[in-house]
């Protein structure tokens, strides 16, 4: 009885032994619930993202704000931003108002804007010009009304030359404003 | 000039020869002023080259200044740029102010803008980085397997509910309060 007993404990341990022991080809290996804790897996994720960025796997991207409007940026960009502004031709800046960074693996959010120092988006101006002539022209039927203006508005043309994010996410933020 | 700037060539954010990648290079190569020296339609303009024209020169030494003057005509400022754009600009009777705003304009600009409507104020070489979106991205896994018409993913969960949903519903929560009740009475 013994021996039958423990003939059928090794046909079972042949089944079900190690992993899924036979069945493991009719069986997902993925694990759907890892028994990390919370900040454990919060920790992992963030030194990955620090890789990545050591690694400079992929391009980077950057969204900034500028004079009212959000551009989507990466190296070697051209934005032509339009209205006053007195940044004049060959000026190096830098675009401070980053909402979102990110590259192709991860994201980073900012709530409203990303730390101060961690990304660097800068850009050149290229050129400081005028916009085509655009009419501006009212009308209004049976009302003996018409007007008819002309402009031209200022547009500066930029080159992003580089969207930079240094690999110490999660660092305390230097807050210089 | 009304009917002139809406028929105007469409165009596209360009920079020539990639500037500003490395360097910058100021796109303004080569200025001509074209001026009487007794015409009062010329004075504007020659109290600029009086005044501002050396000062010009001195700040941009990568340009190219001529003075030409000529009897009896009108002032001219004719501007060519590194792209082969020449920009012809009338002076008649401008103000020196209105001289030095106007040959500031050409100078930083970096061709003849005035000829082209732009399109798309943005120009990328990586439209997306992250992949374009599609109607999948941010989706549940669980529909790669899922074998369509499924009941699940099939259900259109945005219509309000309707009516015979409610009264089935209600029925239901009737039948299980009666239950409830008969099991307490047990």
């Amino acid at each position: 009885m013994a021996l039958i007993r423990a003939g059928l404990q090794r046909l079972a341990n042949v089944f079900n032994g190690g992993q899924a022991g036979v069945l493991s080809r009719f069986v997902t290996s993925l694990s759907p619930v890892e028994s990390k804790t919370v900040p454990e897996t919060t920790k992992d994720v963030i030194a990955e993202c620090n890789n990545l960025i050591e690694k400079n796997a992929s391009r980077n991207f950057a969204i900034v704000h500028l004079l009212g409007k959000q551009w989507r940026v990466t190296d070697g960009d051209l934005l032509v931003v339009e209205g006053y502004w007195p940044p004049s031709i060959g000026d190096k800046i830098r675009l401070d108002k980053v909402l979102v960074a990110g590259t192709k693996d991860f994201s980073l959010i900012g709530r409203p804007l990303v730390q101060p120092g961690l990304v660097d988006v800068t850009a050149t101006v290229i050129s400081k010009g005028l916009s085509h002539t655009r009419t501006h022209f009212k009308k209004k039927r049976r009302k003996q009304f018409m007007r008819i203006n002309f402009y031209r508005s200022p547009q500066t043309i930029l080159r992003i030359n580089s969207v930079e994010i240094a690999n110490k996410i999660n660092e305390a933020p230097k807050n210089v404003f | 000039m009304s009917a002139k700037n809406l028929f105007l060539k469409p165009g596209f954010v360009r920079a020539p020869l990639q500037n500003g990648v490395g360097r910058y290079v100021c796109q303004l190569q080569r200025i001509v002023l074209k001026f009487c020296k007794s015409h009062g339609s010329s004075r504007g303009l020659r109290d600029y080259i009086e005044q501002d024209l050396v000062d010009f020169a001195k700040e941009n030494p990568g340009v190219v200044v001529y003075l030409k003057p000529r009897r009896h005509r009108g002032p001219i400022v004719v501007a060519e740029y590194l792209n082969g754009d020449r920009v012809w600009m009338n002076m008649h009777n401008k103000t020196h102010a209105e001289i030095t705003k106007w040959i500031d304009v050409l100078r930083t600009q970096q061709g003849d803008n005035s000829s082209t409507r732009l399109r798309k104020y943005q120009y990328t070489d990586h439209p997306s980085i992250q992949g374009p979106w599609t109607p999948f991205t941010f989706k549940n896994p669980a529909l790669n397997t899922a074998e369509l018409p499924n009941q699940a993913f099939g259900a259109n969960d945005r219509l309000p509910m309707s009516a015979t949903e409610q009264l089935r519903l209600m029925f239901e929560a009737q039948k299980l309060g009666k239950n409830e009740e008969l099991k307490t009475g047990e």
